[in-house]
């Protein structure tokens, strides 16, 4: 079994095959893939039943399972839904783990799944890597209004 | 309308986030449908070897006593039930159920028929280059209950680890 606590590397790993294999276009489409399978069960769902806090329901679990070090805010009434990673735990341990070498582009995943569920159900995503070097980012989920949208 | 802000230190929690579990599963499943079953137990040795090549080192410098540890320190945190017997030559294992599977399970997603290669193809992955070869004796796909053995090599050779489906 290849613990949980080992996934990471796992997936870094996925993502190297994948791209050798089949080019970036086997990457992206496998995080489409992960995004339909996976995340439509779950993010998806939440959003759907709670708007906007569904994003807080969902990163509330996953981010406290990860042990991860942020911030996280919501506020329902402007409709804006935040994350200050102050720590990354899946790039922190790629970066700690210096007998492998992580996937160039590992960070990328976050923007392309949660980006392919969030904007068609009418919100606008934001992630910037600007210093995910430094296993740290910053997400902004924001409900578009009615005049966005028209 | 709620305000809400929450602020977590690492140290605030512990590092177990099962449904990673789930993202392999899916993961094996897409790299099958792309590129065919034995891609998938090619991505998993080429992981194996790679991420785990500090325990293979070990292997080859303490024997099995090493990878005992591995297993006790994997199935206590995943919160197996697993019983272990080990000698110089010879470790055998078995797993009543493995944690992975049941949570896959649990959360109401279908396992992977290639899933049984995340213990195949990665511990024959990790006696590569040592004394040792893995054998998966027994596998119970629905459960991941299993008995795997690894035993000393017979001779110098490095074999092709033997694996039962």
């Amino acid at each position: 079994m290849i613990s949980c606590t080992d996934f990471i590397a796992a997936y870094s790993e996925l993502f190297e095959f994948l791209e050798k294999r089949g080019g970036e276009k086997a990457v992206n489409d496998f995080w489409n893939y992960l995004s339909d399978h996976y995340l439509a069960k779950t993010l998806k769902r939440l959003v759907k039943k709670h708007g906007i806090r569904g994003c807080w329901l969902y990163w509330k679990q996953t981010l406290n399972e990860e042990a991860a070090d942020f911030t996280m805010e919501l506020d329902e009434a402007a409709g804006i839904f935040r994350i200050t990673m102050h720590r990354c735990p899946s790039k922190w341990h790629l970066l700690k783990w210096r007998h492998i070498k992580p996937y160039p582009e590992y960070c990328l995943h976050c923007d392309h799944l949660y980006r392919r569920i969030l904007e068609p159900m009418g919100y606008r995503y934001h992630l910037d890597l600007t210093e995910s070097g430094r296993a740290r980012c910053s997400l902004v989920v924001t409900r578009k209004s009615i005049k966005d949208k028209g | 309308m709620k305000k809400l802000i929450m602020r977590r230190k690492a140290s605030d929690n512990v590092y177990l986030h099962r449904d990673f579990h789930n993202a392999l599963n899916i993961g094996l499943g897409y790299v099958e449908k792309r590129f065919g079953a034995n891609a998938v137990a090619e991505y998993l040795r080429r992981f194996a070897k790679s991420f785990y090549a500090p325990l293979s080192r070990q292997m080859r410098r303490r024997g099995l006593g090493a990878l005992k540890k591995h297993l006790q320190r994997v199935y206590a945190l995943e919160k197996g039930a697993i019983r272990i017997s080990c000698s110089r030559d010879e470790l055998r294992f078995k797993v009543k159920y493995c944690p992975a599977v049941r949570h896959i399970r649990k959360m109401g997603f279908e396992v992977s028929p290639l899933f049984i290669e995340t213990e195949r193809a990665v511990y024959g992955a990790i006696c590569e280059g040592t004394p040792f070869a893995h054998e998966l004796v027994r596998y119970d796909p629905t459960t991941g209950k299993s008995v795997q053995r690894f035993c000393r090599r017979q001779n110098k050779t490095l074999f092709a680890t033997k694996t039962h489906k």
